[in-house]
């Protein structure tokens, strides 16, 4: 599909752009990375309150959560979250085993240390969306095998 | 029927990747020395062709075969060349270097941003899926022909 391919490249091109107006460095990778997540933060904002302008208000957090989920997963990503799970007392963990910014990648170790980087967008979308419906959260990823991966939600 | 060696090369000569499944017998030279030889002789044959063509030219050069061996060709507008070296037994396969370029070096490669282009492709998914289609291939077979 044309689109999808787009936003693909455009990323892409986005990471190693920012990463190549930045110096060497531990300090420089981490505010590489909150700048992406900031700029997925200002669309994740955006792209919440288009999805949501016709659907009826949501009953509680867990709604939320499955909307993220399911919805705006599948437009966004062409697929849903294959796995969620919660202590009920605002940490939840999203599992997505073919993550589709990374099945180009590889399929395992190969480039593992530089996953981070190509996921710190999609927290920021997330946290984004999760703000203008209101809940302010801190979203980590960690990717232990490609392309699989794990969103951690923490609501505040 | 066998597949005995890939070479892809991009447009300004460089190799990208090189599988080989049943080679007994190797050039010898170097392989830094065998891939230039291998473009440059593509090159040449593909201005030879255009030029000499009787008729007008439509696809250009396609393959060729010896006794014991058929080299196919395949180029992309981008300049990005398949060659594939089969036994004599493999009918035309412009099908298969076309999903090997757009399924395989495009999905994997080109959209991989940790692949530069113009370069080696390092990219261990890119050869894994690689072999294991050429293995799927009806006209490969395990033992050499």
């Amino acid at each position: 599909m044309a689109d999808e391919a787009l936003f693909l490249l455009l990323h892409n091109e986005m990471v190693s752009g920012v990463y190549k107006s930045a110096e060497q460095g531990e300090v420089e990778n981490g505010r590489c990375i909150t700048k992406l997540e900031n700029m997925g933060f200002r669309v994740g904002q955006g792209l919440i309150e288009r999805f949501t302008k016709d659907t009826a208000r949501f009953k509680d957090e867990l709604d939320i959560m499955k909307f993220i989920c399911k919805d705006f997963w599948t437009t966004v990503f062409k697929k849903q979250i294959d796995n969620l799970r919660t202590n009920h007392q605002g940490i939840y963990v999203l599992q997505d085993n073919k993550f589709r910014l990374l099945t180009q990648m590889s399929a395992g170790k190969q480039y593992l240390e530089h996953a981070s980087k190509y996921l710190a967008f999609t927290c920021g979308l997330i946290r984004g969306g999760l703000s203008n419906l209101g809940i302010k959260s801190i979203v980590t990823a960690e990717v232990s095998s490609m392309p699989a991966c794990k969103l951690n939600l923490h609501f505040l | 029927m066998t597949v005995h060696n890939l070479y892809i090369f991009d447009r300004n000569g460089v190799c990208l990747h090189y599988s080989e499944w049943h080679r007994k017998k190797q050039a010898g030279i170097p392989k830094e020395e065998e891939y230039k030889l291998m473009y440059g002789m593509l090159f040449s044959i593909r201005s030879f062709v255009s030029k000499m063509s009787p008729l007008d030219m439509k696809d250009g050069f396609l393959a060729f075969q010896t006794s014991r061996y058929k080299l196919h060709y395949y180029e992309t507008p981008t300049g990005i060349k398949v060659v594939m070296n089969t036994d004599l037994g493999v009918g035309p396969i412009r099908d298969v270097l076309h999903h090997i370029y757009s399924a395989l070096y495009v999905e994997l490669v080109v959209k991989n941003p940790l692949c530069p282009l113009g370069q080696t492709v390092q990219s261990e998914l890119f050869r894994s899926r690689l072999d294991s289609y050429v293995r799927s291939l009806p006209f490969f077979s395990a033992r050499a022909g």
